[in-house]
């Protein structure tokens, strides 16, 4: 590799390289051992930034619309605290067992519906049907799940690790959740680079043409949905740990799903950073608004009307085509050049 | 035991035509316009506040309900004009996924609204009292319940084989290019049914909310049920909706009192899964 192309890497990975080493930095800064609230917010940022990243993957890759993202995460984490619990083993053994059984069952939806061919409407009907069916079936089924009481749940904590870093248990915890978001941000750099990225633009732009080239469909869309579904049930008993409790009204549409779509459309559809981005920006305005009470729902609400009719290409690639179409990159590259 | 039957039946009938009536809502908009409006259930829950707030101001309940579901209709007039119609100026695919995000939107928006300015819940008394038929205790709600649904669908059959603007409609859902080379307004026609649909589900929720407490949060329940129902009886199909409706309340109804009442609406859920796997172009 000679010495310009290097420059070139560098100066494209620069950006990945800055964001993950303010991530790093985020804890020593913020997290305040005597108010866990900030380090909580935090920690739910990266996790809905996770949930983002999984959807990117299966809507924004594969046009396939998911709309039991709650539904998923709980069977993620009723799967890692029930399995846990009878087996008496720590739920970092049984975390797997839940992420595999959420990742085959999106897979079987993936597979059923790409068999079948539905539209992107019948996809995100049958899989909300699916969420509202989890929904009931987690409040009714109190002998097992223990209904609307919940299960307590806090042992996604590392107590070697923090006695051997001497970080507390926010810090870790969140350090944990940038490492799963370096993981799925490579893997789905990985996925769009390769051919696997190739055979996904193919299929979004005309899925009968892809079938004829040789594409198949069916795995490809299998394949993104797997993937997604996987990380969202991994995520999920992250996501119960904040609050202490595996409880079903913790994974519901509007808890969840509207949430990330709002998110990922905010960030940007197909953006490696958009997720991050929107999580960051819309926790914090949640976070505002939870003092406001229902004001938070008619503000959501709001904004993804607002966002789909104005912003649909998200916030991200807008400033960017902002940043290309004026000057700002000329008087950049001539200022470099009069150093 | 025949007259628990005769009840479960009857009850069921009656929850039957409500789900019908709520998913015609749903099956005249999509089959017209394409649009999947997830607002449906923002109407009935206005048109019972509506009632409810207009009761102590007008005399009896049924002025009160007419009222209040006129102005249910003035308001998706207005939203009609404003919002859907920037949906609407979309096309195929994007039409569809446009629709349902920014009807999911505004649905949160007044659902929220709802929260702040009327939280309580709202239960209509219909004043008819309760009949024996055969050692079968008929409630006063399920009689009028089900003498309200059909008349509306008297009606609602009446203004699509016998009025030229539901004759068109019929013709917008079966070939929209057709039905404009027919010299058919389509956006006009788009407009009255999404009015028309609007007032179904105000008629719907008011007669839901005899039977049922009706809070903000309903909104979205009453929603999902509108669009399992009419799904389940083909969403281009208005007398599918109807039969749809009609079987799914009752089944819930028995699946509920056999099985326990959170089934009843797995039920629901499942057989518009099922419907969909079996038969996913008739939404296409």
């Amino acid at each position: 590799m000679n010495a310009t192309s290097l420059q070139s890497t560098v100066r494209e990975q620069l950006p990945t390289v800055l964001v993950f080493a303010a991530l790093v930095l985020i804890p020593p800064l913020f997290f305040d051992p005597s108010t866990t609230y900030l380090s909580r917010r935090f920690i739910t940022v990266m996790i809905f930034a996770i949930f983002a990243v999984a959807l990117n993957i299966i809507f924004g890759e594969t046009d396939q619309l998911i709309l039991f993202m709650g539904g998923i995460a709980a069977v993620g984490s009723y799967t890692t605290v029930l399995t846990a619990e009878y087996f008496s083993i720590s739920p970092w053994v049984t975390l797997l067992v839940g992420a595999l059984l959420s990742g085959i069952f999106g897979a079987l939806v993936c597979y059923v519906a790409a068999r079948r061919q539905f539209t992107v409407i019948v996809l995100a009907i049958v899989t909300f049907a699916f969420q509202m069916i989890i929904m009931d079936v987690l409040v009714g089924l109190r002998d097992i799940t223990r209904g609307s009481t919940g299960i307590p749940f806090r042992d996604l904590d590392l107590p070697a690790v923090e006695a051997a870093t001497g970080l507390g248990s926010f810090a870790v915890q969140f350090y944990v959740l940038v490492g799963i978001f370096a993981g799925v941000f490579l893997v789905y750099k990985w996925l769009t680079t390769s051919r696997y990225g190739l055979a996904f633009a193919t299929i979004r732009q005309d899925e009968f043409a892809a079938r004829s080239s040789g594409v198949n469909v069916v795995r490809m869309k299998v394949f993104a949905g797997f993937v997604a579904t996987f990380i969202i049930g991994l995520v999920g008993p992250f996501y119960a740990a904040t609050t202490g409790i595996v409880i079903p009204t913790l994974f519901t549409f509007t808890g969840v799903d509207v949430l990330v779509l709002i998110i990922l459309v905010f960030g940007g559809l197909r953006s490696t950073f958009g997720p991050l981005v929107g999580a960051a920006i819309i926790i914090y305005l949640d976070n505002l608004l939870s003092q406001a009470g229902q004001w938070r729902t008619v503000a959501f609400g709001f904004l993804l009307t607002g966002l789909f009719i104005y912003f649909q290409d998200g916030i991200l690639p807008v400033l960017q085509s902002l940043y290309e179409d004026t000057d700002v990159r000329d008087r950049l590259s001539a200022l470099r050049g009069g150093e | 035991m025949v007259a628990e039957w005769i009840e479960l039946f009857v009850d069921g009938l009656a929850r039957g035509m409500i789900l019908s009536l709520f998913g015609l809502g749903i099956t005249l908009v999509f089959g017209l316009g394409e649009i999947l409006n997830l607002l449906l259930g923002v109407f009935a829950v206005v048109g019972v506040i509506g009632s409810s707030l207009l009761l102590g101001l007008v005399p009896g309940l049924a002025v009160a309900a007419l009222i209040a579901v006129s102005l249910v209709a003035l308001f998706a007039l207005a939203l009609d004009r404003t919002v859907i119609s920037v949906v609407y100026r979309a096309k195929g695919e994007d039409r569809v996924m446009l629709g349902i995000f920014v009807t999911l939107g505004l649905s949160l928006f007044f659902e929220g609204l709802l929260f702040i300015y009327a939280p309580g819940s709202v239960f209509l008394d219909s004043g008819v009292p309760s009949v024996t038929v055969a050692g079968a205790n008929l409630t006063g709600s399920s009689i009028l319940v089900i003498t309200a649904a059909a008349v509306l669908f008297g009606l609602i059959y009446y203004f699509f084989n016998n009025t030229f603007l539901g004759i068109g409609t019929r013709t917008v859902i079966q070939d929209e290019t057709g039905a404009v080379l027919c010299g058919i307004d389509t956006r006009r026609v788009q407009r009255i049914v999404f009015v028309l649909s609007a007032a179904i589900a105000g008629i719907a929720g008011v007669l839901y909310a005899l039977d049922a407490e009706v809070t903000p949060a309903s909104s979205f329940t009453l929603t999902t049920f509108a669009i399992m129902v009419s799904i389940v009886g083909g969403v281009n199909s208005i007398s599918g909706t109807v039969v749809a409706g009609i079987a799914l309340g009752i089944i819930m109804t028995v699946a509920g009192a056999l099985f326990g009442s959170y089934l009843a609406s797995v039920t629901l859920f499942a057989a518009a899964i099922a419907v969909l796997i079996y038969k996913p172009e008739q939404i296409s």
